[in-house]
This record gives C-alpha cells, structure tokens and sequence, in this order.
C-alpha cells in the first residue's frame, strides 16, 4: 500500500533527476543524457502514480492533491517534448521548478481523501476526461511561461508559444467534449453551464481569441502575449479557483475535496 | 475590427432594450415547431446572405476575423459574467431587476452568441460553397461546433426532464416535471427491487420490468451510469428514500428525452475529428 507519506520517496529521486537533466540542457551538453535524466525521472515518478492507482483501486483523480500529481508528470513530459522539438535550453529548467512546487504543494499540504469514489464518477470516461484536462493545463502552462519570458526577455518564441497554445486548445476541446459526452451518460445533459463548466468554455473562448487573433493581426505580438496570461488565468479559475469563488458555492456538481 | 466592436456594442444595447421590453428570454416558447422554423429561418437567410456577399459588403465582412474575433470577445465577457455571478435556478425569476441570475434567459447573452453562430454559419458557408481538402479541418471545427450549438440551444426546449418514483411491486405511468406537473408517458416502470450495492464499489441498483401501451419491453437493471433506453426515453438511477438507505422501497428515476441528441453528438464528433485533425497537419 501507498500513500501520501511515501511522495517524498519518489519525487525526490525524481526531481533530481529533473534538475540534472535541466542543468545540463542549460549548458548545452550530452543530449542523450538530457532525455535520459529526464525519462527516468518520469518512470520514478510515474510508478508512484501506478502504485497509488493500484492502492486507492481507482485512477488518483480526485481530489485536487491527486491531479496535482499528474500536472507534476505532465509538465517535464511536455518541457521534453517541447526542447526536443525547438532546442529550447531553459525550458526544462522552467518545468521541472514548476512540477517542484506542485510536488511540494502536495507533500506539505496533502489532501488525503480514502472515501469511496461517488458512484458518478466510477465510469470509464473518469479517466481520459481527468488526464486530457491535466496535459492540456500543463502544455497551456508553458505556453504561458513562454509567453511571460518573451514579455520580460523580448525573445522571440511565437512559433512555440503558437504551436503549445494550438496542441493545448486541441486537448482542451478533447477533455470539454469528453466531458460532455460523459455527463449526458451520467446525468442525462451533455452541457448544464455548471460553474465548472461555464468557466470551461470561457477558458475555451479566450484561447478561441488568441488563436484567431494570431490568424488575423501577426504582427500584434503584445497583445496576443497579455491574452494568453488571461487565457492562464481563465484556466485556473477552471481548474482551482471556482473552489474559492463565492458564486460557484454549492452550485457545483465538479466539488473536489 | 473597429466595426466588429460597434456592432457588439449595438447588438448589448439591442438586447438590453429588449430584456426591458419584453423581460427575459422564453426559450419554452421554443418548443417544436418553433424551433423548426427558426432553424429554416437561420440556414435560409445564412444561404441568402452568402448568395447577396457579392453585393453587399456586410454579408463579406461577416465571415472574416474582423467580425468574428469581437464577437468570440463578447461571448467570452458574456460567459465570464455568467461565471462570477450567482445564478437562480432553472425556471425561476431573476433575483435582480437587471436579469443576470439569469444569464440563460438574458437577452444580451443570447443575442451574443446567436451573432457568433451567425458568423460561424456564414464562414462555413463560404467554404462549404469551394470544397478543398485542405478546408476539412476547419470545416470540422466550425461547422462542428454550429451543429452542436444550434441543434442543442433549439432541441432545448423540446428536451423533457421528468422524475419518476415508483414503490416496489408497484408499476408506474406518471412522471413530474421540475414545475411539479404531472405527465402520463408510452412507457411505465415496474419496480421489482432497489438495492445498494457496497462491492467493489459503491452503486445503486434498481431490478425493474419496462412496459409500453401494448405489452412488456423487458426486464433490467438500471445503475447509476447505466440508464436504459425505451421509445426514445433513457431512465436514470437518480435516487431513492436516503432515510432508509438499503431498505429503501422506493426508486427515484430520471427520465430524459431528447429527440434533437443525434444532431448534437453529429457536431460534437466532428468537432472531436477537428481537435484530433490538428495532430496529423503538417504545419506544426
């Protein structure tokens, strides 16, 4: 059995992993080593997401501490395929920070829940709902780190920044659709504008915005870069916030613990 | 996109005159064959409106990003107000004067989004009329999400969410709706058995026999996640007497008809293809 007290265990070894991996793409040195590091980091820390799976006898999507964990392996996999694609030195070192602060997010302040799962959510669309969500976050994520860095640095990375925010979108359709698609099975509505929900599709509309703007005006760089900062913003509102948000109280049916 | 603005502008103020005027959208009114019509109405003037692009310049300016980003922007402010305010229930009255608690009947939100799809119609249209290859991504994406928008805010009002309690060894006919009115339906339930199932996991179940007019449909079980569909009807585990728990002689369920459903999911796959089409482009 696997529980929270045994995260650290993993995601130390992991998050070094990580680090090595980062420091030495930064340096720009032993490529084969950069991937290497950076697998294995993702293996280590994978296991301990199959073995917490295989413990809870239900996928660890839950509770927001569990698809913290997940955000956590996303975000060195999409800085990986990210620096395999543009060379982007730095990146790796943005993601593996990032997926830090979440581990340590998760190992100070764990939400452990051990109660059954809602009957609603034992289907077979509970899982590729959750983790399409997760990975869409964590490559909308760097969007928006690259989006922060040309902002402050006035490096041109629009081709990246484009292309993360189009793969983003797709997964951000995939997971809004699957969801619909699911609710209907579920709840006998496809779309009821819960506040999850309507905070969706306003996070889908405001990526909507930036890739049509992108389309329309090329050369409105600084725009386009503020926008996809709203876009983040909208998305976390999404994911977290209407947690917090006093209109959202009890009006949700997406409540996580 | 200066005009684009204006118009967005003038179409708020169109619908706040009208929120005024006639109060909140009655979108039961909608129900068939208004909504038949409607949709006639829509395709009719989009196909008209493309015929007469050549003509007149507005019919042009509606299927580009001049006229499409502002309106994307109004939907999303639109949305956002929908998002941080706290809305009354379906079916009841606004809690303010102004109609925002009930953004759904809210003219201003309805008018914003009729404009968009407008717009989406309009662009599908001008590429629908030149069909190339290279347009099935993009028509999948927009003309996926105008099907799946139209179909599903029209079939709407023809969609019928009613409630049924039935006790055991009982046969029901009568459903509620949420305005507690009572309908007789084609189908009846018999309730053999409610149970609460605790392995593997949590789960309700009910051992029910379905009947129509002219004779039995069949024997099943209905648990949550697993409705069953008669006559165009799923029915839901929706609950049962939580005050007896596993004891519970009676069976709560939903029952949910939906005849626009087919048009709406034709739009939700294709706007799946679109999403999925984005891997196999070359461009990125």
């Amino acid at each position: 059995m696997v529980t929270w007290n045994e995260l650290w265990l993993f995601a130390l070894p992991a998050i070094i992993c990580w680090a090595v991996a980062a420091l030495l793409s930064l340096r720009g040195e032993r490529q084969k080593a950069v991937y290497l590091f950076t697998i294995v980091g993702l293996l280590i820390f994978g296991s301990y997401i199959a073995m917490m799976w295989i413990s809870l006898k239900h996928p660890p999507l839950r509770t927001m501490g569990e698809t913290r964990l997940w955000y956590s392996l996303f975000l060195p996999l999409v800085g990986l395929i990210t620096y395999s694609r543009w060379r982007y030195r730095w990146i790796l070192l943005f993601s593996t920070i990032l997926s830090a602060v979440f581990i340590a997010i998760n190992i100070l302040k764990p939400e452990i829940h051990s109660k059954t799962l809602m009957p609603a959510l034992q289907s077979p669309w509970f899982a590729p709902h959750v983790i399409i969500y997760m990975f869409a976050y964590a490559t909308t994520g760097v969007a928006m780190l690259l989006s922060l860095w040309q902002l402050c640095r006035k490096q041109e990375q629009m081709t990246a920044i484009d292309n993360l925010t189009r793969v983003g979108l797709s997964f951000i359709t995939i997971g809004m659709l699957f969801g619909a698609l699911w609710a209907k099975e579920a709840w006998g509505t496809y779309w009821s504008w819960d506040p999850k929900e309507t905070w969706a599709a306003a996070t889908w509309l405001n990526y909507l915005i930036y890739v049509h703007l992108r389309q329309s005006r090329p050369a409105a760089v600084t725009p386009a870069l503020l926008w996809q900062v709203i876009c983040f913003l909208c998305l976390q509102m999404c994911w977290w916030g209407i947690n917090y948000l006093p209109s959202a109280q009890g009006a949700s049916i997406h409540v996580y613990g | 996109m200066t005009e684009g603005g204006l118009v967005c502008l003038a179409l708020m103020l169109v619908g706040i005159v009208l929120q005024m005027a006639f109060g909140p959208v009655c979108w039961e009114m909608m129900a068939w064959p208004l909504n038949g019509l409607a949709l006639l109405l829509l395709l009719t003037g989009i196909a008209l409106m493309h015929a007469l692009r050549g003509r007149i310049a507005l019919f042009r300016w509606m299927a580009t990003l001049h006229a499409g980003i502002p309106a994307l922007l109004m939907c999303a402010m639109m949305t956002i107000l929908l998002g941080v305010t706290r809305q009354v229930p379906a079916g009841h009255v606004s809690a303010e004067p102004i109609g925002i608690t009930s953004m759904l009947s809210f003219w201003p939100f309805v008018l914003s989004y009729v404009w968009l799809m407008l717009l989406v119609g309009m662009v599908c249209a001008s590429r629908l009329v030149r069909p190339k290859k290279q347009n099935i991504p993009f028509l999948l994406h927009h003309l996926g999400i105008f099907i799946a928008l139209v179909a599903g805010t029209l079939g709407s009002a023809d969609m019928q969410r009613l409630r049924m309690v039935v006790q055991e060894g009982k046969t029901e006919w009568r459903a509620v709706d949420d305005h507690h009115r009572i309908h007789h339906l084609p189908i009846a339930i018999e309730l053999h058995d409610f149970s609460i199932i605790q392995e593997p996991e949590l789960s309700f179940s009910s051992d029910v026999t379905l009947h129509a007019k002219n004779g039995i449909i069949g024997r099943d079980t209905v648990l949550v996640n697993k409705p069953l569909s008669a006559k165009g009807w799923k029915i839901y585990q929706f609950s049962y007497d939580e005050a007896k728990g596993n004891q519970s002689d009676i069976s709560v369920f939903e029952l949910v008809r939906d005849p626009w459903l087919p048009v709406v999911y034709v739009g939700i796959f294709m706007m799946l293809a679109g999403a999925l089409s984005i891997f196999l482009s070359k461009k990125w």
